[in-house]
């Protein structure tokens, strides 16, 4: 019984993790980050499976994780509260060519960072040209052009 | 469509299933909990604390509480040869005074037990992963080699 208990605390601090970190590192991969996302990985496993080498404990824990994970896509998609929680909710970074810098701020992101994404996705040349710019709850920023 | 509607109905059927195999885990069905059984009789009694199912690779510690309500002159703790094989044995606390073989058992000689007084025996092991399957732990407590109490146990490893 104990791994599928390991395995589920391990779901929920992980969960609680990601969204403690902020969502950049989820999009953005820096080797900070990367560092971040190959070790819990390896120490979550060590703690979810400890010396357990059997296929039993494979499908115990991967089970566990794989119905977690259909829990919370069913409550977030059920409850929007509880969506908020867990997945955040977008943040406007720019609003009609205008920075919003408290936000940047709170994400970490630079706007050298912004305009590089904006002329990624969109072409643009100037912070002028955006009508919008969101950062969505999967960490990715989506960049909405003036007309 | 239609097929989509009919691969749904099958996920979720089998999302049932894998509830049902996690429940079971939760209840303990594969391990590793450990049991306690006990026997006693009016010379002795006998608690042994140890899994009754496990799974390969799991290390746990088994533990035999021998109480003597009479003097034990010669206390031998008898196991079945299924307490060691597909195991590795990492320690034996305290270290018997005497390990011998009785008849293909495991015969831990611990001497004089008097009465009133217990004995606490703890024997580390790790389960191999090819030790798969249903395995006999009786355990015996004999006063040399006359038998006082037995416990009935089996040990089920899974895969």
């Amino acid at each position: 019984m104990d791994i599928v208990i390991r395995a589920a605390v391990a779901y929920l601090f992980i969960l609680f993790l990601m969204r403690v970190v902020g969502r950049r590192e989820l999009s953005s991969m820096e080797p900070s980050d990367l560092i971040l996302l190959v070790v819990i990985g390896d120490l979550v496993q060590n703690g979810v499976t400890q010396s357990d080498y059997s296929v039993t404990g494979i499908v115990l824990a991967a089970g566990t994780i794989g119905m977690l994970a259909t829990l919370t896509a069913w409550l977030t998609y059920k409850w929007s509260r509880i969506r908020n929680v867990v997945e955040g909710e977008p943040v406007i970074l720019v609003e009609d060519g205008r920075l919003i810098e408290r936000n940047l701020k709170n994400e970490r992101l630079t706007p050298d960072e912004l305009m590089e994404q904006a002329r990624l996705q969109q072409g643009v040349e100037s912070l002028d040209d955006v009508k919008w710019a969101v950062l969505e709850t999967s960490g990715a920023i989506s960049i909405v052009k003036k007309e | 469509m239609v097929g989509r509607a009919w691969w749904i109905n099958v996920r979720r059927i089998l999302l049932a299933l894998l509830t049902v195999v996690l429940l079971l885990g939760l209840l303990n069905v594969f391990g590793q909990r450990p049991h306690s059984s006990t026997s006693s009789t009016p010379r002795a009694s006998l608690k042994v604390y140890a899994p009754l199912h496990a799974r390969s690779g799991l290390a746990y510690a088994a533990r035999f509480h021998i109480t003597a309500h009479d003097d034990i002159k010669d206390a031998f703790l008898v196991l079945d040869p299924g307490w060691a094989e597909g195991y590795t044995v990492n320690g034996l606390a305290p270290q018997p005074l005497t390990e011998a073989s009785r008849n293909g058992r495991l015969a831990y000689g611990f001497g004089h037990i008097p009465a009133g007084q217990s004995l606490i025996f703890f024997m580390s092991l790790q389960v191999n992963p090819t030790n798969i399957g249903r395995r006999s732990q009786n355990v015996e407590l004999d006063d040399g080699e006359t038998p006082i109490l037995t416990i009935h146990r089996n040990v089920t490893i899974f895969p």
